[in-house]
């Protein structure tokens, strides 16, 4: 068989390569230092990522804001769903931060969980933001599988402390600040690398 | 009229067509359109509301098929192939009469063969009982002109002429009152007299769905009692098929042994066909209802139905090569609002204002996505809004302070210059801020201010994030 048909059958979707050549395609995340970090060259289009936080606010949303800009304001554009948000967004800093606000829904309740894995499998959303105290390993394997049916982008925010926990999510990154920044360890991912890298401050960011 | 139109409404008590009055003797004189053996009975309502007439026209169909609503306030109905049933004209009258004192409506009453003739006749205030059209003419003569509603000129230009009863409008030639008063007011005096024949809308009552089903035994679990409705889904689905029709509210009633029926309704977004989404709505209801006793019949009711249009679906998924999310953004929001109440999604939206308070709002959930074109977008004249947190505050929070710097979960160290923010005398919330971004000792960037009036205070108004 002679490369070229090698190379076009491991194009295939249904195919897992190890390192490198999974995603061919992922959603830049405005950061180049994470691009060439993440193994899909961004973040991931399809599927449930995990951000763990020490603390909320440690500048896990501005890490997100420049791919959910690009998403909302996209041609045809879905939803941005936020689930259970500990605080309210602030609309006129997610407007100035390039976020069209016609596309972002808030949803509370007391069920966030199942709110988000509404939001995940019913493909009206591009992507899904959610903060869960305690999620466990069984509803974080079905949030995965209704993200991989909607064909949406589910984050989910979660304390550090989960970190050891075993977890469905494509992708989990563990996000700390530094003086000049926040640092990134990749915990779990595809074709993934090990290793932290630190994103400096852009003079987006607050002060 | 369909057949199964006039089972399912008889059904519901709405349409009662006289029994002794077989249907074919009516379908026939309908298709020959014979309007010789008319007999119109015309009500004229003065000051009777819309919805009043409707509901008449519901309770009128008892007496005949062919009802037909003559707005704002009268109501027709071809009475000829019942007087027998009601012991003539005089009977006839007096069911209408008691009907009609049953709604609370005080109604002049009439009966003609033209069904202008016989509204014109009550509305002049005349109980006239015409049976023949030959002496149709000579008793509406003597009326004046003024129920004919023609435009206040015209009437007043007859008057001038000395025209103010009907007999002296039809006396005048033909031709001169076609070219001085107009063509369409003598066809009207012709359709009056019977001359021409009047086609006339008959009028239908709006069609409800409603089905019951006795259980076999007493059910509590909200999947039994779902797959129980199973049948009468399948039911509604036919039956708006059938119709071309959507429903905006479902009620499914649960009847109990002791208790009153359990209610439960489902409200859509959008018009819906599809009856398993219906199902799966109304089972998200059923799964958050609590039953005070197990049920025994179940029945499942709309009322209201609307015309629905099908829309032609996108050749793409949504998501995929840009395929948008029209349904199921409406099934989205349906869903978890059955679950997690009516106000569970909001959207966001900015508003011109210089207080962070007042600077945000919620609004209704956003539209369905679809493709928005070229569109401004909102950071395109969204100014540059300074350092604004991502994260808001319902209510500012006091912060403790110690050696004149606020503290949370340990010391506070302020890295911005200070931004004021002030005054809103106009609308009683006067403020007057310095904001400061602070770091706590874990590295997350707060938003904090301090009050310039006595206190000075310090409080946590956001969050970076």
């Amino acid at each position: 068989m002679d490369r070229v048909a090698l190379t076009r059958l491991l194009e295939h979707p249904a195919i897992w390569r190890g390192r490198g050549a999974a995603h061919p395609r992922g959603l830049p995340t405005g950061f180049a230092a994470l691009d060439a970090y993440l193994p899909g060259k961004g973040w991931p289009r399809t599927g449930l990522i995990e951000i763990l936080v020490s603390r909320f606010g440690s500048g896990e949303l501005y890490l997100l804001l420049p791919a959910l800009a690009a998403l909302t304001r996209a041609a045809a554009a879905r939803w941005c769903v936020w689930v259970a948000p500990p605080l309210m967004p602030f609309a006129p800093a997610l407007a100035s931060q390039g976020i069209a606000l016609d596309r972002v829904a808030v949803v509370g309740g007391a069920r966030p969980l199942w709110a988000l894995e509404q939001a995940l499998g019913s493909g009206a959303c591009d992507v899904a933001l959610a903060w869960a105290r305690r999620p466990k390993a069984r509803e974080i394997r079905r949030l995965q599988l209704a993200a991989e049916r909607g064909r949406t982008l589910g984050v989910l925010f979660r304390p550090r402390r989960a970190a050891r926990e075993a977890s469905a999510a494509v992708l989990r990154l563990s996000l700390e600040p530094i003086t000049a920044g926040v640092r990134i360890t990749l915990l779990k991912g595809r074709g993934a690398m090990r290793g932290a890298v630190d994103l400096l401050r852009p003079g987006s960011w607050p002060v | 009229m369909r057949p199964g139109t006039l089972a399912l409404l008889g059904d519901a008590g709405l349409v009662r067509v006289p029994r002794a009055a077989p249907l074919r003797t009516l379908t026939r004189r309908h298709a020959a359109g014979g309007r010789a053996g008319e007999l119109w009975a015309g009500l004229h309502l003065p000051g009777i509301n819309p919805e009043k007439l409707q509901q008449l026209a519901v309770c009128a169909q008892r007496f005949t098929p062919r009802v037909s609503l003559a707005p704002p306030d009268g109501l027709l109905l071809e009475v000829q192939g019942s007087l027998h049933l009601f012991a003539g004209v005089a009977g006839l009258r007096c069911a209408l009469m008691s009907e009609c004192l049953r709604l609370q409506v005080q109604p002049v009453l009439a009966f003609a063969p033209a069904a202008l003739a016989a509204l014109v006749a009550a509305r002049a205030g005349k109980p006239l009982a015409v049976m023949d059209l030959a002496q149709l003419t000579g008793q509406l003569a003597p009326l004046p002109l003024a129920p004919l509603r023609w435009p206040p000129d015209t009437l007043a230009r007859l008057a001038r002429m000395g025209v103010r009863t009907i007999g002296a409008a039809l006396r005048l030639p033909r031709a001169g009152f076609a070219r001085r008063v107009g063509s369409q007011q003598l066809a009207m005096l012709d359709v009056l007299t019977g001359r021409t024949p009047e086609v006339r809308v008959t009028f239908h009552a709006p069609e409800r769905f409603r089905r019951r089903r006795e259980l076999s035994c007493e059910l509590e679990n909200h999947a039994l009692l779902l797959a129980a409705l199973a049948p009468l889904f399948a039911d509604l689905g036919a039956f708006l098929r059938a119709r071309q029709c959507g429903v905006v509210e479902l009620e499914c009633r649960l009847t109990h042994r002791h208790v009153p029926a359990t209610r439960c309704v489902v409200r859509l977004a959008a018009p819906a066909t599809d009856v398993q989404r219906l199902a799966g709505l109304l089972g998200e209801h059923l799964s958050a209802l609590n039953l005070p006793e197990p049920a025994r019949a179940c029945e499942l009711r709309a009322d209201a139905l609307v015309p629905h249009l099908p829309g032609s679906n996108g050749l793409w998924q949504p998501g995929e090569h840009g395929g948008s999310a029209g349904n199921e953004a409406c099934g989205l929001i349906e869903r978890l609002r059955a679950r997690l109440g009516s106000e569970a999604v909001h959207g966001l939206t900015r508003l011109e204002a210089h207080r962070p308070e007042n600077a945000w709002a919620v609004t209704g959930p956003p539209p369905a996505a679809g493709h928005r074109g070229a569109q401004s977008g909102c950071c395109a004249d969204a100014p540059a809004a300074g350092r604004r947190p991502l994260w808001l505050l319902r209510a500012p929070q006091l912060l403790c302070v110690r050696d004149g710097l606020p503290r949370r979960r340990g010391p506070l160290r302020l890295v911005s210059e200070p931004e004021r923010i002030e005054t809103g005398w106009w609308d009683g919330g006067e403020i007057a801020r310095d904001y400061y971004t602070a770091v706590d000792i874990h590295g997350v960037r707060l938003w904090v201010f301090r009050e310039r009036a006595a206190p000075h205070g310090w409080f946590l108004h956001g969050v970076f994030g």
